[in-house]
């Protein structure tokens, strides 16, 4: 497998790689045939984000007179895809009295936050150095 | 879903599987990482709450 995943990493673009695996959760890995790890990003990541939203928790907007509720937007949007469609729902909006609200902040922002590390990894497997 | 504990597991869980996945290659070794790392996560949460509550902030 890791052959094959060479041979494959030779010929495919990082930039391109990183954008999928962005997008979609897991897209890096299968797009390099590691179909385990792939299946379990796009199946966990996604399953995370979507318990974030049924706990009530936040998407937040790209305020940048508040540093921290940008960073936690950018949190929010480094799952991809399912940030955008959640959005595009109307889900994400949040419940600040909710009792799960913090919980469900967590879950959404470290969802986002693992899958920027997925990225890195498929980034790095398409520089051949995994 | 208003059980504390109950999303500690499922938050736990979550990052566990995610980072051992990521980590390790080998099946045996990501079921030991991601096994190490639950276990982590709730035993610091208990010790943890337990220290929060014999001193509160």
């Amino acid at each position: 497998m890791r052959e094959a995943t060479a041979e494959r990493a030779q010929t495919a673009n990082p930039y391109l790689v990183g954008l999928a695996a962005w997008l979609v959760p897991g897209a890096g890995h299968l797009w390099f045939g590691r179909l385990f790890k792939g299946a379990v990003f796009f199946v966990a990541l996604p399953v995370m984000y979507g318990i974030g939203l049924a706990l009530h928790g936040r998407i937040f907007p790209f305020e940048l007179g508040q540093p921290l509720v940008a960073l936690a937007a950018l949190a929010d949007f480094g799952i991809g895809v399912p940030s955008f469609v959640a959005r595009a729902l109307g889900y994400g909006s949040g419940n600040v009295v909710a009792v799960t609200y913090e919980y469900g902040n967590a879950f959404l922002i470290v969802a986002g936050l693992l899958n920027m590390l997925v990225v890195v990894d498929a980034w790095d497997i398409a520089l051949g150095r995994k | 879903m208003h059980s504390h504990l109950l999303l500690l597991l499922l938050f736990s869980f979550f990052v566990s599987l995610i980072f051992a996945v990521l980590m390790r290659d080998d099946a045996r070794e990501q079921l030991r990482f991601g096994g190490l790392l639950f276990g982590g996560f709730i035993a610091s949460a208990i010790v943890l709450g337990w220290v929060m509550y014999v001193f509160p902030l």
